[in-house]
Formats: C-alpha cells, structure tokens, sequence
C-alpha cells in the first residue's frame, strides 16, 4: 500500500521535470507541443462521440487507419481530426508541412517530371489539415485555390474537419 | 479473516453459514454480470420515448472530449453546443470551443456545414427526414452529430444494441436537476446517462468511454439547458451565405 502511494507521489513529481523536457515551459504555448505530438500519433482512432453502434464505431476507424497509412500527410490529419483548428496548428504549420513534404519527396519524383510542379511538392490528392506558411488565395475558373510556392491547396470539408487537398 | 463467534461453533452452524456465504457470493457474482437491470432499460425507455415524443425543443450542451496523446497523457478539450430540433426534418446545431467552431443547418433538403472563422460552408443534398439525414451524413461523409443516436425515435434499440450490463446507481443531482444515474457496459464501449427524475425524463448528462482504446478516453456531453417550448423563426433552419463566404466541397467518406 505505502510503496503504491510512494510510487504514484515519485509519479507526480517526476511529471513536473519532464513536462520541462517536453517542450512545454510556462511561457510558450502549450498546446502548441501537445498538438505536435498528437500529429505525430499516426493512425489514432478518434474518441467515439456516440455510445451505441460499435460497429459504425469500427468502420470509421478502420477508415482512418488506412488513410493513415496511404498518405503521411492524411495520417496527421486522422490523428489531429478532432483537434483542428486550434490556434496552434497555426504556428505548428510549417514545421509539420516541412516534414510532410519531405517524406513525400521520393514518392513524388515521378510525379514531378511529368507536370511542371515544384520539387518536393506533395503528392496531388495529398490531405493536410494545415496549409504551409506563405499561401495566397488565387482564383481560378470561380474556384478559390491557395497557391503556396507553386503548390495549389483546395480548401473543403473531410469529415467535419478543414482540410486541404493537394491539386 | 477473523471469527466473530467467541466461542467455537457448531458443525452445523459452520456448515449453514458456508452455504449462506456461497449463496452470497453467487448473488454478488450474478449482480456482476446479470445482464440489465429491468429497472435501469425501464428508466432509459421512458426517457428515450419521452424525447421521441417531442417534436420541438433546444438544448445547449456542454460537451468534454478528451484526447489520448502517444505518450499516453489526456488532454481535454472543451466545448459548448446549441441545439435546434424541429421533427420530421429539420436541426440547426451549433458549436463553438477549444478546437473548433461550426454550425450544421438541415431543412429537410440540405445539410450544410459553416465554418465562421474561415468563412467557409459545404453544402449537401440531404434525404427528407431527420433520421435518414443523421444516417446519410455519417455514412456518406463521415459527419457525425455528437450523440445524435438520441435523436432517432428508437434511440432506445440503437442506445442498447450490443448492451451485455446495465445497473441503476442510484440518485444524483446533474446541474441542479435530481437525476437517475443509470451505467451500461457493452463490447468495447461503458456508457452512462443521467435521466431527470419526474414527469419530464429528460437525459441531462451522457459519459461515453471507450475501452478499446489506450487510456480509455472519455466524452461527455451536458445538457446544461432543455427547452421544450422553443419559438424558431424562418432563418433557425435556414443557411443563406453572405457574400464574404465561400463555398467549399464535402469530402466523400
């Protein structure tokens, strides 16, 4: 019993310091760290909002965990579903697009020689739930894209969640 | 285990208090997994009736998602919900919070999603009535309307598929407001609901968790204000975008 007790306050303790190393110090952001780590939760299924049917329960995590495992990019946006739109994610954008980016990049190459698209840029029909820094709106034929370097982002609705698809 | 006899029993005294702890632990072990208590799906029955019996009402919500990082941690994420219900076909809901701000509009043709901070909606055709467009939207697009389950008139059937446990825990007071407390267990998922006590079963709180996830997440969701006697004007179900909003597509699932 007393070694429990000794063993959840060395817990508490413990916390304290490593929150510290996390990132999350007093004076920044901390949703902002959180946030990165839920990004990086690849393929977590979402927290039910609804306590019956298991079995649609099960069909739409499934769903997520193949997203995930398509794309990286749509993987940060199964993970992070739920928490879009965070003022964070603003911040944690380019960071997050960065590394996205980059691990398409060989996956990409083909792509690139065939259509004049800058190089590294994501794969088209790739998800993100944020836009890289430094995007402008562009219209074309009455649709509004967010060109970013080249890349054009079309926003729409995945879920109930803002997304951005790669054109 | 210390005797509480002084002195030393009977054979027979020994044998009829064995037989009377067996006969304990059995009942202890049958109240465990017994199945549902009658009174428990009694209670959700009235309640789930009661609301199909409604055909205009609003309740604003406070809902409590929490979120299981890789580590493990819990974060919590908080948010408030107004609710707008016409029977047969039309909602309004409305939720602002922590990670997102939107607004669903169905009137019995169309469901649209309005995102004010971006200023952008989607926009749907929808099937005819409430139920089927809860359905559609899930199946279809994978929007899902936080415990909307409670709005189908056999929300009762829906709420209990796959229920194996259910006990009355008793008495409890939920926003000021006497409560049965009612919990239920089935694969994967514990549930538990807050019936008002009265004439009016209202739920007033719902906690969801989910088993079959790391640290067993919770939703929760309170109904912090029912109205049963709404005025909704021609705008509550209708969604007329301004010129600064723009119009975007909705994924299909």
């Amino acid at each position: 019993m007393s070694r429990i007790r000794s063993r959840k306050a060395l817990a508490v303790t413990m916390a304290l310091p490593l929150l510290y190393l996390a990132g999350i110090a007093p004076d920044s952001p901390a949703g902002l760290t959180l946030l990165q780590e839920a990004h990086a939760v690849v393929g977590a299924p979402l927290t039910p909002v609804s306590a019956a049917g298991v079995a649609r329960r099960t069909t739409r995590r499934v769903v997520v965990a193949e997203t995930s495992a398509t794309e990286a990019a749509a993987a940060s946006t199964a993970a992070t579903q739920q928490q879009q739109a965070a003022t964070a994610q603003q911040q944690a954008a380019t960071a997050q697009q960065q590394a996205a980016t980059a691990e398409q990049q060989a996956a990409t190459a083909q792509q690139q020689a065939a259509a004049s698209r800058p190089p590294g840029a994501p794969a088209v029909g790739t998800v993100v739930t944020v836009l890289p820094t430094g995007c402008k709106p562009e219209a074309r034929d009455g649709i509004e894209y967010q060109n970013c370097g080249g890349v054009y982002y079309r926003a729409a609705f995945q879920g109930s969640n803002l997304v951005y698809v790669v054109q | 285990m210390k005797s509480t006899f002084r002195s030393p029993p009977s054979a027979a005294l020994l044998r009829s208090c064995a037989i009377a702890a067996l006969a304990m632990v059995s009942v202890a072990a049958q109240a465990q997994s017994a199945g549902i208590a009658p009174e428990a799906k009694q209670i959700l029955k009235a309640s789930t009736d009661f609301l199909a019996s409604q055909q205009r009402f609003t309740a604003d919500t406070r809902n409590t998602l929490e979120i299981v990082l890789k580590s493990g941690q819990k974060i919590e994420f908080n948010s408030t919900g107004h609710q707008f219900v016409q029977r047969p076909d039309k909602l309004r809901s409305e939720r602002s919070g922590d990670l997102v701000e939107q607004m669903f509009v169905y009137d019995g043709k169309s469901l649209t999603l309005y995102q004010p901070r971006d200023k952008v909606y989607a926009q749907v055709a929808a099937p005819g009535t409430l139920e089927e467009m809860l359905d559609f939207a899930r199946n279809e697009y994978d929007v899902v309307a936080p415990f909307g389950d409670l709005l189908f008139k056999n929300a009762y059937d829906i709420l209990m598929d796959g229920v194996t446990e259910g006990i009355v825990v008793g008495k409890a007071v939920i926003e000021g407001v006497v409560c049965d407390h009612l919990a239920f267990r089935a694969p994967d998922v514990d549930w538990q609901i807050w019936i008002q006590e009265g004439l009016q079963p209202l739920p007033r709180r719902i906690v969801i968790t989910t088993l079959d996830l790391p640290n067993a997440p919770q939703f929760a969701v309170t109904v912090t204000r029912w109205n049963l006697e709404p005025s909704f004007d021609a705008r509550t179900f209708t969604f007329a975008p301004q010129a600064d909003m723009k119009q975007i597509e909705l994924l299909p699932r």
